[in-house]
């Protein structure tokens, strides 16, 4: 709301300067976002909360002015003609839903020139333009009171005024020249032959005041909310007057701001006011009176104050207070504030004027429950294991990543057969649904850095996942994703993460090998016989979908289930002895996995502590379906120390269980 | 005697000269001083020379051993010192290490001080309905956050009739509103998350972003408590210094409400008068709004079954990107969602 501080000044008396003035509004609720000096004038631009339409005109916001420097408004009320005769003109209204009340005036013989100059600076000086001085008059009123009126050109109306929904593909053309197409969506006013306005947004061009006309019909209306901002919405128009009836207009003001407007054209353009009628009914009720317990009121607002600068408080707000028991007061609020309905709406109204920056602040001391609640503890818990694994994910050297909740379904239908919950209103096709997969935003991401030159990615999310559940449930689980770019032995690196995770855990794990639907060569987790998590290599195929300069390894893993199966740990004792080791050369075909060497390795080998690859080959002695490593094994005993005669012995069992082995070869 | 001698010198000299590495003079050593050189033979020699010659060769063999001993150790710590040495000036290797997404740790971070007074955090779920995410929060049916323009709707039909439709919710207060009706009061919550709105993406708009709000509920929880609970925040978040401006703004579930403004921390007030267009942070305002609050509306309360004849409380709320964009002087949302590299590893742990 931009405002002209002269305008103001007509109905308060202001002595402080614009920027004093600009602070106090600004403390009192009404944001003063800028002023501007503008000749002899200053001009504000304000933010108006929703709540307070009243602000959306000069009379309420001199109601606060004076409430804020503590002084009283004059404010005149023009008389209200309703006489002569009712026009011949018919207004009917298809639904009082839409359109509760509305009034019209017929002024004739109006000659239509410019206005003077002292209205011509106030439109100017609240950022409108001067067009004539017959709709000049209309914006002036709107200003002042609140309420858009629009005057059509009444010789250009045939037959009666119909306020109703518009057809299907009606073609309407604004004041503004542009041609709209428009649906039921939109409330409009029209004649026997066509639509003359656009209700509360905008009027037509084909019934628009010129310098040619000559009578006029001056429409005053109160236009529901809702209906104006739907309509406004479908067809992407937002105009003073969309922006004051979509927060609605006062029922009161509606005959104030039309008898103006008919005096002032009256005069400005030497007419003759004709006709009047109106049509439906004032739906608005009267404010109610407010009991306030000042002791109750003071512990709310934790200040003390006395309840005569309550009561000139609110005085200053146009409401009127009572004193009634000792420590209770009747409020009346001021008759534009249907916003005042409860004791907490009045705190609120001495609160934002005594000055909120006058109350102490003080910190409440949290009572703390022997027992925590068991619902907030698992919220509590579920938010330290996420915190928790975040830090781990971190220490092993990956990088946080935030991605999108939503994707394209078509592209969420390659990673899994499970259906994407869509959106009724996505904003770009690109996020129509909510993921039932972390991966598509990891590959994005990791894309984004691989097309930047970066290589070697190592990134982790910690995101919910969602999925339909029956007809109309759903269900949401936090995962971790992870995913590591690069060539093929990196896949290793995020086997060890998720292992390393596992551990950290202290959870006893199966992995078997796996096939994904956007992974067909990987592995499965599993826990007491539950899937908690998968790892695996990006099929071919989506790499080159997606465009990715590395190889990807991605890991998806059940937040919930690792929080089921966690352990706690206790201390295990190590050995004190030395570690002895002996290496191995093997051979093992294409077709033989790894896992079964450690198997027959592993199975009933005495002192084993563990296994590593020191080196792997690929030499012209071996056939090229063959493939090479040494292996090299320690031994430990928790008794003793070994001697090489022993770990020779043991290590030669070990030779022995390989030897002829179907896919090994020993050398 | 005096020609072995001699021999083993002119030996041991020539020897010398070839010698390059470490591994070479460790073997000399054994060579010359080991118990199976030359001179330890003629040492146990000794005792089967006359009488009155013992004493000199003895004395001899010692001086021999001695000078070979000091000619090899010399070479050696020579070699080790021209070995070992390590050009120190060389780039570091440094060690791979992770990071955590700026946002997360600022949500931490932020908790953790609520926490501190007593505070418990819960997250709750994105996925809401209408009844949680509006209308026990006193946002009536024809509010115009509830349009599809303010708010992601589910394609799923309505949970019930009470519910009503499903949505993503546009704020975490929905949580709030689960634990209200679920815990009898005393109550101090904070709960962080990401949030929805239809906002088209650009510099400050992103249709996700992150979220922390946070109640207190009890029987003489004010106005007051509510001031002195953020102020406490904003100065451990930020600093010390700060200052906490309250301005009366509106919110369907809050009544008194407020918008909170924090003294600008880049630039002291002071600054704001003589450069008014210098600090890029809050434009020489001097404050940068930061929050939103209020006393719990008592609709709200009585939505979750709380006596609001009894109860009353606080509630507030906050974006975190758009603290952080503050406070790090992060110039477009965008950054967040990107994962770039280079962005995110300025963050790291």
């Amino acid at each position: 709301m931009d405002f002209s501080l002269n305008f103001i000044k007509q109905f308060v008396d202001i002595k402080n300067s614009a920027q004093d003035l600009a602070e106090r509004l600004t403390s009192a609720g009404l944001e003063v976002e800028n002023v501007e000096k503008v000749s002899d004038d200053w001009v504000f631009s304000a933010e108006v909360t929703t709540n307070r339409y009243d602000w959306l005109s000069i009379v309420g916001i001199a109601q606060e002015v004076a409430a804020v420097l503590g002084k009283k408004i004059k404010l005149d009320y023009p008389r209200i003609k309703t006489t002569p005769k009712p026009t011949k003109k018919k207004i009917l209204i298809d639904n009082l839903d839409d359109c509760s009340y509305y009034l019209g005036r017929e002024i004739k013989k109006v000659k239509v020139k410019q206005s003077p100059a002292w209205l011509k600076k106030i439109l100017i000086n609240s950022k409108l333009t001067s067009v004539n001085n017959i709709v000049d008059v209309t914006n002036y009123c709107m200003l002042k009171w609140g309420n858009p009126l629009h005057a059509f050109d009444l010789d250009k109306i045939k037959g009666d005024i119909h306020i109703r929904r518009a057809k299907d593909k009606e073609e309407f053309i604004g004041i503004d020249q542009k041609q709209r197409t428009l649906t039921s969506e939109n409330l409009v006013i029209a004649d026997s032959k066509k639509v003359i306005a656009l209700a509360g947004i905008m009027g037509a061009k084909n019934s628009e005041v010129t310098a040619n006309s000559k009578n006029i019909f001056l429409e005053a209306a109160k236009f529901s909310p809702i209906t104006i901002r739907c309509s406004r919405r479908a067809i992407g128009l937002d105009t003073e007057s969309s922006y004051r009836f979509e927060r609605r207009v006062s029922e009161s003001f509606l005959e104030y701001a039309s008898g103006e407007a008919t005096d002032k054209i009256l005069k400005l353009a030497e007419a003759e006011f004709t006709g009047y009628r109106k049509v439906g009914k004032k739906t608005e009720s009267k404010p109610k009176q407010i009991t306030i317990k000042l002791s109750k009121m003071k512990n709310y607002l934790g200040a003390d104050f006395k309840t005569g600068e309550v009561k000139k408080i609110l005085t200053s707000l146009n409401f009127k207070v009572k004193k009634d028991l000792p420590d209770t007061i009747k409020v009346k609020p001021a008759l534009s504030r249907f916003d005042i309905e409860k004791e907490v709406d009045v705190y609120e109204e001495f609160a934002r004027i005594y000055g909120y920056n006058k109350i102490e602040p003080k910190i409440p001391f949290i009572e703390k429950a022997l027992k925590t609640n068991p619902v907030l503890e698992k919220e509590e818990n579920s938010w330290k294991f996420k915190n928790k694994i975040r830090d781990f994910a971190a220490l092993l050297g990956f990088a946080e990543i935030i991605t999108y909740s939503m994707e394209n379904k078509d592209e969420l239908s390659l990673f899994t057969e499970e259906e994407g919950l869509g959106l009724r209103n996505p904003l770009r096709s690109q996020e129509n649904s909510l993921r039932p997969t972390l991966f598509l935003g990891m590959i994005k991401s990791i894309k984004h850095n691989l097309n930047r030159g970066k290589e070697n990615l190592a990134f982790f999310e910690i995101a919910d996942k969602y999925k339909k559940k029956g007809g109309n449930k759903v269900d949401e689980n936090t995962f971790l994703s992870l995913g590591v770019s690069g060539d093929r032995q990196r896949f290793f690196l995020l086997k060890g993460a998720v292992l390393e995770i596992l551990d950290y855990l202290n959870i006893n794990y199966l992995i078997n090998q796996t096939k994904l639907m956007s992974a067909n060569n990987a592995l499965e987790i599993k826990v007491k016989d539950r899937t908690i998590g998968f790892i695996g290599k990006l099929d071919e195929k989506l790499k080159e979908k997606f465009g990715l300069k590395e190889d990807l390894f991605l890991s998806e893993l059940n937040l919930n289930l690792l929080g089921k199966f966690k352990q706690d740990k206790k201390f295990e004792s190590f050995s004190k002895f030395p570690v002895i080791w002996r290496d191995i050369s093997l051979a093992i075909d294409k077709n033989t996995k790894f896992k079964k060497i450690q198997k027959i390795i592993e199975e009933g080998s005495r002192h084993l502590l563990n296994l590593k690859i020191i080196d792997t080959y690929q030499d012209k002695n071996l056939s090229k379906d063959h493939f090479g490593f040494t292996l090299r094994l320690f031994y430990q005993s928790r008794e003793k120390t070994l001697n090489s005669n022993q770990v020779d012995s043991y290590h030669n069992q070990i030779r022995e269980k390989l030897y002829n082995k179907e896919g090994i070869i020993l050398r | 005697m005096a020609q072995e001698i001699r021999k083993i010198k002119e030996s041991f000299e020539k020897d010398l000269e070839k010698g390059k590495s470490k591994d070479f003079f460790q073997e000399l050593k054994v060579k010359y001083l080991g118990r199976k050189s030359k001179i330890s033979e003629l040492f146990s020699n000794i005792p089967n020379l006359p009488k009155q010659e013992r004493g000199r060769w003895g004395k001899e063999l010692n001086i021999l051993k001695n000078q070979i001993s000091s000619a090899i150790e010399e070479r050696l710590s020579e070699k080790i010192q021209k070995e070992e040495r390590l050009d120190l000036t060389y780039p570091a290797k440094r060690p791979q290490k992770g990071s955590i997404h700026i946002l997360s740790s600022v949500t931490k971070e932020i908790c953790l001080i609520f926490k501190e007074l007593g505070f418990n955090v819960i997250e709750g779920n994105e996925v809401e309905d209408e009844w949680h995410n509006f209308s026990a929060l006193n946002i009536p049916l024809d509010h115009p956050s509830r349009d599809a323009f303010d708010t992601f709707y589910l394609d799923l039909a309505k949970k019930d009739k009470k519910s009503g439709n499903w949505l993503l919710r546009s704020h975490t207060s929905p949580s709030q509103i689960r634990i209200m009706q679920q815990v009898d009061p005393p109550l101090a919550v904070i709960s962080p998350g990401r949030v929805y709105r239809p906002d088209v993406v650009d510099a400050t708009h992103s249709f996700m972003f992150y979220q922390i709000e946070g109640f207190v509920v009890g029987q003489d929880i004010n106005f007051s408590y509510l001031k002195g609970t953020l102020l406490y925040f904003a100065r451990q978040f930020f600093s010390q210094e700060v200052q906490l401006r309250f301005r009366p703004h509106f919110f369907p579930f809050t009544e008194p409400s407020a918008e909170v403004d924090v003294s600008c921390v880049i630039c002291s007030k002071k600054n704001k008068q003589k450069n008014q267009d210098r600090c890029p942070v809050c434009k020489g305002k001097g404050w940068l709004e930061i929050l939103g609050c209020g006393m719990i509306h008592p609709d709200v309360l009585e939505a979750c079954n709380i006596d609001s004849k009894k109860y009353q409380g606080f509630a507030f709320g906050m974006g975190v990107d758009r603290i952080v964009m503050q406070k790090y002087q992060i110039n477009d949302i965008r950054l967040f969602y990107e994962n770039d590299i280079n962005f995110l590893k300025q963050f790291s742990i």
